[in-house]
């Protein structure tokens, strides 16, 4: 263990793949290894190399058209991206993801922040959560705390025999909107039916919060958001990541990372990383824009 | 004339021969003698025979209707339009389709109402719930009753309003219930009382439940409330294939009526049914209509505005999977000032099915400032599958407030990749959308309809039924 310590802040300090210091793979983080994407037989991803960490943040900036989105739902194995290179990998831990369907990634412990999330009337938000969470975590909680890594302490309580104690459920579902400031008619509504802006992206953070992944993919979760949404956002990632999750934030700007701390910030061009940084790097493309990485 | 009062040979290994028990069983087909001998065999009185008898020849005069869906196949001769209800039902669990006793094993219905609900058993085991009931009923002078009973207790009531709302001469199908009918609701509320409870058909033990051609009445005298639900999510097997129902409603001064009806037939059967309410000054009817099982349904519930600020709701689900068509949709004819309707509409169609939405506006003239919205909204689940809008307005005031609102979806890629996306498996995210689409209507439902109501959908997506 406290070799693994040593070596892990050597890591942060020196932002180098992991390969070569430490086994991610034993350690269950999410490897994504020279990942390639073609949306409708147009090469977008061209080689993607990230290692991400339990309860680390990593951000993933770039210009517009550079493929962060695309990366996201290449991340979450939305059928019209398809991966187009035999060598891509996206693995938690040894298990490598790359053929699954989304619905078996989200149950291997992904989760995706949507950027403009669909409505669906009448799938009350309560009612979603339920059931996703008893998909997810069909095993109950020693699935969610165990396997997981993520340390979930009101979940931990929730379940005895794989069975999901309702008012339990609702409780903490509760708790984490009053965190995040959304009402709690919101809750008995059709997800995302007639949400504002904000009230989508609070709701995306509030199921990534209930449903407590290995790891959250956020796809401009700050666009659209006023400074006080914001903050409660930022507020949720932060416990998110304190419980364990693993985060990648796909930003153009560097607006949230003034309340979250990334551990590593990489530059997304044309499908490329062409840069990855300390919290410092966001800083800079704040100041100076992409044109140094793009030209 | 054949006097055709002959023991169907079937019966026999049932036990029905007993010397004292009557069993009766018309020949095939319908004509005067037919008619006759079914008025005769109840009992009736002599207005209600000559009432069979006139809608006969109406039945018989009036060509099928050109619109709607393909009734060509109805052999109308090769139909028994009287059977004793013991003779129309399967005696035992074993002789039900597998798919009936599979789905009713799925949906999890208890097994006595399991009998019940596939016919088999003719006691239903809440008798004790009936009595009470019936009981509390009679305090407060309710009538509830099936219409034949209806018909010998009250028979003044029920020739005041017998057929004032449907006459035989509205469509061919109404002239052949009035011909034909049997069984069905007798129900009267009087001034100012309102019942809690929903009065549920099946609470009529006593009755035939499940006719062919089932008439119901019910009247809600001035100022009272009632809810009356009929039918229910699982599938019901019939052997019979023409299922054409009357229900008329009285809706006085002030009273308010809710009508319910989940219907879900077995996919042999053709559903053809008439429900038309009047309704008076400020009063109140609302159809809450869910069609799920039958061949063909065409079924139009409607509301005859003809008080002042009276007010009509038609709420219905439509679901059409693979050879199925239903025909459904709502009709509101305002024919008084201030009167206000609202139609919403929401259809289903899957691996093939057919749903159409068909509805009717009409402001007539001298219905002051009525209003009127229409929503129809239809899900397509497949490419096979089809949907049609057939809405009609006909206004003759200048100030009427119309709205129409329509759509057709599908079920989005976007939609699913979400769920799935939160470790939702595909069919259940179809039916999880599904039911988010119906909710506004299913939420109206009783609970336990609502429970049953969702769970269906949820075993027809995951293609387990039918």
């Amino acid at each position: 263990m406290e070799r693994k310590k040593y070596l892990w802040e050597k890591m942060t300090a020196f932002p180098i793949s992991c390969k070569i210091y430490y086994n991610c793979e034993m350690d269950g983080a999410l490897i994504i290894s020279d990942l390639r994407a073609t949306v409708e037989d147009k090469l977008i991803l061209n080689g993607v190399d990230m290692h991400v960490r339990a309860g680390e943040i990593h951000a993933v900036m770039g210009p517009n058209g550079s493929g962060k989105s695309t990366l996201a739902y290449a991340l979450m194995g939305h059928p019209s991206y398809r991966i187009s290179s035999q060598k891509s990998l996206i693995k938690i831990g040894k298990k490598n993801i790359v053929s699954l369907s989304s619905e078996e990634r989200a149950k291997e412990g992904l989760f995706l922040a949507f950027q403009s999330p669909i409505a669906i009337p009448g799938v009350h938000v309560m009612n979603l959560l339920r059931v996703a969470y008893q998909e997810i975590h069909e095993q109950g909680s020693s699935l969610v705390t165990k396997s997981s890594g993520v340390h979930n302490p009101v979940f931990g309580k929730l379940s005895t025999n794989g069975e999901v104690d309702l008012l339990a459920f609702r409780k903490t579902v509760k708790e984490y909107a009053q965190m995040l400031r959304i009402d709690d008619a919101f809750l008995s509504r059709g997800i995302h039916d007639g949400f504002s802006g904000g009230e989508k992206k609070k709701m995306e953070m509030l199921q990534a919060l209930v449903l407590a992944p290995k790891y959250a993919i956020f796809d401009e979760i700050d666009t659209g958001l006023d400074v006080d949404a914001l903050r409660v956002v930022a507020s949720g990632i932060d416990r998110l990541v304190k419980n364990g999750t693993g985060v990648i934030i796909i930003t153009h700007y560097q607006r949230i990372l003034k309340y979250l701390r990334p551990d590593r910030v990489h530059i997304l061009v044309n499908g490329k990383i062409v840069k990855t940084g300390k919290a410092s790097l966001a800083k800079e493309i704040e100041s100076h824009g992409y044109k140094h990485y793009t030209t | 004339m054949d006097t055709n009062t002959t023991l169907p040979n079937d019966s026999y290994k049932y036990g029905f021969h007993k010397p004292e028990h009557y069993v009766f069983k018309s020949k095939r087909g319908l004509d005067g003698g037919v008619v006759a001998q079914i008025s005769g065999y109840k009992d009736e009185p002599e207005w209600m025979r000559k009432f069979r008898l006139k809608s006969l020849g109406i039945f018989q005069s009036k060509p099928l209707p050109s619109w709607g869906g393909n009734l060509h196949d109805i052999h109308f001769d090769d139909i028994y339009y009287y059977l004793r209800p013991t003779d129309r039902k399967v005696t035992s669990w074993d002789e039900l389709p597998p798919d009936i006793k599979d789905t009713y094993d799925k949906i999890g219905i208890p097994e006595a109402e399991k009998k019940f609900l596939s016919g088999v058993s003719a006691q239903y085991e809440s008798e004790v719930v009936y009595k009470s009931v019936q009981s509390m009923l009679t305090k407060k002078g309710v009538v509830f009753l099936d219409m034949d009973s209806g018909l010998r207790e009250y028979p003044e009531l029920v020739k005041q309003y017998f057929a004032t709302v449907i006459p035989p001469l509205d469509n061919k199908f109404a002239a052949l219930n009035s011909a034909a009918w049997s069984g069905g609701s007798f129900v009267y509320v009087p001034k100012g009382v309102k019942i809690d409870l929903p009065l549920q058909a099946y609470f009529r033990i006593n009755a035939a439940n499940m006719g062919q051609f089932e008439r119901t009445l019910i009247i809600a005298d001035e100022g009272s409330f009632v809810h009356y639900v009929e039918g229910c999510t699982a599938p019901i097997y019939s052997t019979d294939s023409l299922h054409s129902a009357v229900v008329e409603i009285i809706v006085k001064k002030g009273a308010r009526v809710r009508y319910t009806t989940i219907q879900n037939w077995s996919t042999n059967v053709y559903n053809l049914v008439t429900k038309r309410a009047r309704v008076e000054e400020e009063g109140i009817m609302e159809w809450v209509d869910g069609n799920l099982g039958s061949k063909l349904t065409m079924k139009y519930p409607s509301v005859y505005l003809v008080g002042r600020k009276a007010r009509g709701e038609i709420l219905s689900i439509a679901y059409a999977g693979p050879h199925q068509h239903q025909d459904a949709g709502g009709k509101a004819i305002h024919a008084a000032s201030e009167t206000t309707s609202q139609i919403i509409s929401k259809s289903i169609s899957r691996g093939g099915g057919r749903t159409s939405y068909r509805g009717l506006v009409q402001i007539q003239e001298g219905a002051k400032k009525a209003k009127s919205k229409v929503v129809c909204d239809a899900l397509l689940l497949d490419e096979s599958s089809r949907s049609d809008t057939y809405p009609t307005m006909q206004v003759d005031e200048q100030d009427a407030q119309l709205g129409h609102e329509a759509t057709v979806s599908k079920i989005g890629d976007e939609q699913l990749f979400y769920l799935e996306s939160r470790g939702i498996g595909k069919a259940k995210a179809e039916s999880m959308i599904v039911n988010g689409f119906i909710e506004p209507i299913v939420k109206e439902l009783p609970l336990e309809y609502a429970v049953e109501m969702n769970r269906l959908i949820q075993l027809q997506m995951e293609g387990s039924v039918g």
